[in-house]
């Protein structure tokens, strides 16, 4: 008699890639000072190039291949001097929000419920885009999980972005879409607009919308400023504006403040002149800040042939994570 | 007068140059910038798709479209804190449409006939290449006309060139900005017609990646934009875009060199109109101020 030969096997591992090749789990499951991360497949609200809604799957692939190329547990980070850490430790990928396309109030009550949830139980959301305007409802669940765990405290905001999105409305998009991101988050009771810095704006603005932050007491650093304080110096003015009389921070990289000649994979692409050096010295400007959220949007794998838009956002990812994904060294260290 | 009272998105609608007034060539008049497209290839080029350059610079142009959008207040340069006046940009700035294919012959007959009308009329012809041979037929248009060149290869030694691509010994743009730009004033004659080549290939190849003549140390934007802002103020009878293959293999997505391109192509239209944002390095906006 032959044997039936069995031809099932549990897989290797989970199908699929998590951010940093991180461990799936429900929002549910989270604790305390875990980065937490949602998935916001969107570009339902982008008003000209897509393919953002990609973006999300790609930081995940380019983080775990990334990580892959990194040594783990026992060894030594060369940027930080630090151990590394394995992402099971601090990070927990809590999948996709529910995406309705063309029904931009249940994407966002979606994004902004998974965010809450998050905020709630202490851990930091990192919410992966998707255009920029659902750093809104990222940002909305995470005023809405703070606001139930520490009532009395306020956030301040930083968006290292091309652009201001600060249009109250744009055209055929109305009110919701990725140039109002921010003039929605403006709105939120616990944030005075008076702690929101934009960094790296570059190119013509819209005069209304530059006088409306100013008067409020915004503070708009421009590529330009980048390059003449240099990155680590704006970072560090910054940080101190936005946090005056705050108790978090809330961060939005939208990565096409980077000049396209480096990064042509993005929605709206602007010639700012900022490097990818650059770019992740004011990432690191803020490695030790007290992040509350943080939202990386405007990846769109299809606009880049070359693929190297997605690594160089996943690296960002890399740098303002550092301290979580990265341990002091206490003992003697052997590199590997 | 805006083009219309409702804001429109980007790619919907007619399809002309910053949303610029559309003219019959005939209605061009004095110191107009009449925007044309030759949406033709060189046959010789390593890859297809210079045809398409025009209707991309056109397409992304759009963006820089504000002065027909009542959405916005009005536009500021970030960098200079300056609001970019706008004033008479729709009145002056037109679109006059593409050269029409035909033969061979044709096409250059037509290029040429429409460039000189354009110089005839005092106005300043903005051609959106295509195959940069067609240069040739410009500059046959305007009668001894002198031609600065940024980037490309050089061709005439009594032409100026800005940053030219390496050809036995040929200037790069690692020269000092003033010391060239003087150089520039020096070699102008205000009694000769104005004609600017302006090839994509002056920009370093990493910025962009869409110029089928590739190159090593080329400039960055800003200096290209200084270079453009003082070529402005001069009285340019054409400038022609050249160099953008939108379509290089693989690459149709990346819309990166027609933005740099018309970007730069900005800090020409102000100067040419006058408007003068006083971007640091920038001249004041009289035309033939160091003439």
């Amino acid at each position: 008699m032959t044997a039936a030969i069995t031809t099932f096997h549990p897989p290797l591992a989970q199908p699929g890639y998590r951010l940093f090749d991180g461990p799936l789990q429900d929002v549910a499951d989270a604790h305390a000072d875990q980065i937490g991360v949602v998935g916001m497949p969107s570009d339902w609200t982008h008003s000209s190039r897509l393919g953002t809604r990609f973006g999300p799957d790609a930081l995940r692939r380019a983080t775990s291949l990334m990580q892959s190329l990194r040594p783990q547990g026992a060894s030594f980070d060369p940027d930080t001097s630090r151990l590394t850490a394995p992402a099971t430790d601090w990070l927990i990928d809590c999948g996709d929000a529910e995406i309705t396309a063309q029904d931009v109030d249940a994407t966002t009550e979606a994004i902004a419920a998974m965010t809450e949830a998050l905020t709630v139980s202490g851990a930091i959301p990192l919410a992966l885009g998707g255009d920029h305007y659902n750093s809104f409802p990222a940002c909305l669940g995470y005023s809405r999980g703070l606001a139930k765990r520490a009532p009395n405290a306020r956030f301040g905001y930083i968006q290292i972005d091309g652009h201001l999105d600060f249009s109250d409305r744009l055209g055929a998009w109305g009110s919701h879409n990725h140039a109002t991101n921010a003039r929605r988050i403006s709105e939120l009771p616990n944030i005075d607009v008076s702690n929101m810095v934009w960094v790296g704006i570059a190119g013509w603005v819209d005069g209304g919308d530059l006088a409306l932050i100013e008067e409020q007491g915004g503070r708009v650093f421009s590529a330009g400023d980048v390059h003449k304080l240099g990155a680590a110096e704006t970072m560090r003015q910054a940080l101190a504006h936005a946090m005056k009389g705050c108790d978090e921070l809330y961060l939005s990289i939208d990565i096409d403040a980077m000049d396209a000649g480096y990064l042509p994979g993005t929605g709206s692409i602007v010639h700012s002149g900022i490097t990818p050096r650059q770019y992740y010295d004011l990432l690191d400007g803020l490695a030790d800040a007290p992040l509350g959220g943080l939202d990386i949007v405007e990846v769109s794998p299809p606009l880049d042939p070359s693929e190297r838009t997605e690594f160089l956002a996943a690296e960002m990812l890399f740098r303002i994570l550092r301290r979580f994904r990265t341990r002091p060294v206490t003992g003697p260290v052997t590199e590997q | 007068m805006p083009l219309r009272s409702a804001p429109l998105p980007r790619m919907a609608g007619h399809l002309s140059f910053m949303r610029s007034q559309t003219k019959a060539i005939s209605d061009v008049g004095s110191g107009d910038l009449a925007v044309m497209g030759i949406p033709f290839e060189d046959t010789s080029a390593p890859h297809a798709g210079q045809s398409l350059a025009p209707r991309a610079l056109r397409e992304t142009s759009v963006y820089f479209g504000w002065h027909a959008n009542p959405q916005f207040s009005h536009p500021v340069d970030i960098d200079a804190r300056q609001d970019i006046s706008t004033d008479g940009l729709h009145e002056r700035l037109c679109d006059i449409g593409d050269i029409a294919p035909g033969s061979e012959g044709a096409i250059h007959a037509a290029l040429k006939a429409a460039t000189r009308q354009i110089s005839d009329n005092g106005a300043c012809a903005i051609i959106l290449g295509g195959s940069d041979r067609m240069s040739e037929t410009v500059q046959s248009a305007l009668s001894h006309c002198q031609t600065a060149q940024l980037g490309c290869r050089p061709v005439d030694a009594r032409d100026f060139h800005i940053a030219p691509l390496p050809n036995e010994g040929g200037t790069t743009c690692t020269l000092d900005p003033a010391a060239h730009r003087a150089a520039f004033c020096e070699w102008r004659d205000a009694s000769k017609p104005l004609f600017v080549r302006f090839d994509l290939s002056v920009f370093e190849t990493s910025l962009s990646a869409l110029c089928d003549q590739p190159r090593l140390g080329g400039c960055d934007l800003e200096t290209v934009v200084q270079w453009l802002e003082l070529l402005g103020q001069h009285d340019v009878s054409a400038i022609m875009l050249t160099g953008l293959n939108p379509n290089r293999p693989g690459m149709g997505v990346v819309k990166v060199g027609q933005r740099l391109m018309v970007t730069a192509l900005l800090a020409f239209i102000y100067a040419r109109l006058g408007f003068g944002t006083d971007h640091p390095g920038s001249q004041n906006s009289k035309e033939n101020v160091l003439t």
